[in-house]
């Protein structure tokens, strides 16, 4: 079988130096790196090859990617590519997308596409399931476990509040996975020599027979980036007109209120067990009034 | 000797891309070797710190002439300060030249910033034709039938075999004590740096520093800043930031369970360099080992088929007056490289042929520096020139300048009464003072 893996050029988050106010980053000081998601993903792709199978990689990127393919292929993948073109601007995931599908159609397609589930720069999370949309196959994002069984894989996913998931989906397909998965093996030194300068095939538009109409997604603009903005903390001021111990005492508990109760001191026992009751039921905590 | 395939076969194997190891493998590349060049970093100077002005500069214009045009550099020094201190005072000599050679090229020294500069280094050995291979750490060395034939590096298949090996691998060079030339250092030849890069406005650096352009200087410090822990300070000032420094001895920082980075905070907050670092933002903090003790730590330089360069070799001069290294460094390692020239020439690398190597260290000036200085170590990290001459000085110039309705005294009886008030024996002073004449004089 053969099997395709994303790879990102991102910048290393330890070594970005951002400037509180304007957000602006000091480029001088970045290193770039091979996204960690799709680090792990490249590990498991090589340990999935099959004998007689072979693994791809690309990436879209400035020639530093290269770098990076070649650290890919040191490790073990088969080929590389990378795609560039000058003519792109700043790169939205849809057009990454658009990219990395027009490149897997260059030659015959993998049978499997395996990305990173989110980059550390942009993060949207958006890749696997866009690139799937570009190829029309099935897509399972944030992919924790799979097992490939015969044109079928079986994958085990990561949802909201803990829960997992458990979906079978038919080759070809495209996961987007976790990250830390796996660790990416390290590469022997004669083939990390040999890496060195193995040239990287570059397609640009028009090796992949795109024209800048073809990227024209107008749906989503970015406009801007800024960093986040803290929230305001309201400064806890105590009730003037009460008495100063009282004061000290609302200063002391930082505007913490006390736990509201109500106190039952009226009424037959009846009518006080029937309040409890219904301050329960109102709580949720009794299904029926009995 | 035993073949191996091509790829894993090179004339010079250099471990450690620093300024030693750079030069080292841009002279052979030049030379048409076939060289291989390993740093353990993930590029060549992500793991090196130092002060770090580099004084090599005319050293460096004879490899490449007009280096500072095309390198990263910060600013070139022609601005230097010494300065005694003791806690309330300091007393500096401040030198500034604006001549020839200083504020113009080649200059004398540049502030770099090393991950920036030792990368452009490297990268030109790279394109005068050196393999470079980042984060391959050295392990070991290779032997052969006697003799060094390659080095191992810490991954899979990681053997790999050259002509000679030139361990530039830094101040605890695994390569030199692999090879049985280096033995285990004592604490007291081992200093450790303390080192902080503050960010500042370039518009505030030359209104601070008293400096035009790229005009640069460098402070250096001895005395009360490190209480009584023997090492010094600097502070040096780069384009839009500060290096700013504390060096302090291993053996007294143990002994006076000091703490490196406490001392730097005093040394922040001291009244002559609090106003200097003011409003700076901290950007970068690092901290490395400094062969201080120079002539006595000197390792065996050679041996069949391996040469010492650079802090792996101690060349680092620590002398009070001087702080350098990075020439020295450069010097040694371009030293190194023609003796591996010379000996591919000759097709022998046995330790005869190499032997070569010291007199190329001499006639790079190298070896006789260190000699002239070997006393220097030793006396600039004594108790009293690390504390007393300076407290004494401070003192002394504080009542100079005092003006409180006392008799003005003139600087010998001063100087006497400052003297016999202190701690110091009149044959300790005069003992010292031969130690000075010897160290810096004849």
């Amino acid at each position: 079988m053969h099997i395709a893996v994303c790879l990102k050029y991102v910048p290393d988050p330890s070594t970005i130096e951002a400037d509180p106010l304007t957000g602006s980053i000091d480029t001088g000081r970045v290193l770039y790196m091979m996204n960690p998601a799709d680090e792990s993903a490249l590990e498991l792709a090589l340990r999935l090859r099959p004998p007689n199978g072979a693994v791809t990689v690309l990436s879209v990127g400035p020639v530093e990617a290269d770098r990076l393919l070649q650290e890919a292929l040191a490790a073990g993948a088969d080929a590389a590519l990378r795609v560039w073109d000058d003519a792109l601007g700043s790169l939205k995931p849809i057009i990454t997308t658009a990219l990395l599908a027009a490149a897997l159609r260059m030659k015959e397609l993998p049978g499997l596409v395996l990305c990173g589930g989110h980059s550390v720069d942009r993060g949207s999370g958006t890749v696997p399931a866009l690139l799937a949309e570009h190829l029309d196959w099935p897509v399972a994002t944030d992919v924790t476990q799979f097992v490939l069984q015969s044109g079928r894989i079986r994958v085990q996913r990561r949802l909201a509040r803990g829960a997992r998931a458990e979906s079978e989906i038919t080759l070809p397909a495209v996961l987007g996975l976790e990250t830390g998965l796996a660790h990416l093996r390290q590469a022997s030194l004669p083939s990390l020599m040999r890496v060195k300068h193995t040239p990287i095939p570059l397609y640009g538009l028009e090796d992949l027979g795109l024209s800048p109409q073809d990227l024209h997604f107008p749906a989503m603009t970015l406009h801007e980036i800024m960093p986040p903005r803290p929230r305001a903390q309201a400064m806890f001021t105590p009730d003037a007109s009460a008495p100063v111990p009282e004061r000290i005492a609302q200063i002391m508990s930082a505007g913490a209120a006390g736990k509201a109760g109500k106190v039952l001191d009226s009424g037959t026992p009846e009518q006080q067990a029937d309040a409890i009751i219904e301050f329960l039921h109102q709580r949720g905590f009794l299904e029926h009034r009995t | 000797m035993t073949t191996h395939p091509a790829n894993q076969q090179f004339d010079v194997i250099i471990a450690g891309a620093g300024p030693a190891g750079s030069a080292a493998a841009l002279l052979t590349a030049r030379a048409g070797l076939k060289v291989l060049l390993l740093e353990r970093g993930e590029y060549p100077g992500a793991k090196n710190v130092s002060g770090a002005v580099f004084y090599g500069s005319a050293i460096l214009n004879e490899l490449i002439p007009g280096w500072w045009e095309q390198a990263p550099v910060e600013r070139h020094i022609c601005r230097r300060n010494i300065a005694f201190m003791s806690p309330a005072t300091a007393v500096a000599l401040d030198f500034r030249c604006a001549g020839p050679g200083y504020a113009t090229a080649p200059y004398n020294g540049f502030t770099v910033l090393r991950p920036k500069f030792d990368r452009w280094l490297a990268a030109q050995a790279e394109a005068a034709g050196a393999f470079v291979l980042t984060s391959a750490v050295v392990d070991d060395v290779l032997r052969e039938k006697g003799r060094i034939a390659g080095v191992r590096v810490r991954r899979e298949q990681g053997d790999i075999y050259g002509k000679v090996v030139i361990a530039c691998d830094g101040v605890n060079s695994f390569l030199a004590k692999k090879a049985g030339l280096q033995r285990e250092f004592h604490p007291h030849e081992l200093s450790l740096g303390v080192k902080e890069v503050i960010g500042l406005d370039p518009a505030v650096i030359e209104d601070r520093f008293h400096l035009t352009g790229n005009d640069g200087i460098a402070f250096e410090y001895l005395g009360a800043i490190t209480e009584d822990v023997h090492g010094g300070a600097f502070l040096y000032t780069n384009r839009d930031s500060l290096s700013l420094g504390l060096i302090g001895q291993i053996s007294s920082l143990v002994e006076r369970r000091k703490r490196p980075y406490e001392l730097l905070e005093r040394f922040k907050a001291h009244p002559a360099v609090a106003p200097l670092v003011r409003g700076g933002k901290l950007r970068e903090y690092s901290a490395h080992l400094i062969p201080e003790s120079g002539w006595a730590m000197k390792p065996k330089l050679y041996t069949d088929g391996m040469l010492v360069a650079g802090d792996a070799a101690g060349f680092c001069l620590a002398a009070g007056l001087y702080l350098e290294g990075m020439n020295y460094a450069m010097q040694s390692g371009l030293a190194a490289a023609e003796t591996a020239i010379l000996a591919c020439q000759k097709g022998n690398f046995s330790a005869r042929t190499l032997a070569v190597y010291q007199k190329h260290l001499k006639q790079r000036h190298v070896s006789t520096d260190f000699r002239a200085y070997r006393h220097a170590p030793s006396f600039v990290n004594g108790p009293r020139l690390q504390n007393l001459y300076p407290e004494i000085v401070a003192q002394g110039m504080e009542q100079i300048f005092r003006v409180d309705g006392a008799p003005k005294r003139k600087i010998l009886p001063l100087a006497y009464r400052m003297v016999r008030q202190s701690s110091i024996k009149p044959g300790q002073l005069l003992r010292d003072v031969y130690q000075v004449a010897r160290t810096y004089l004849w």
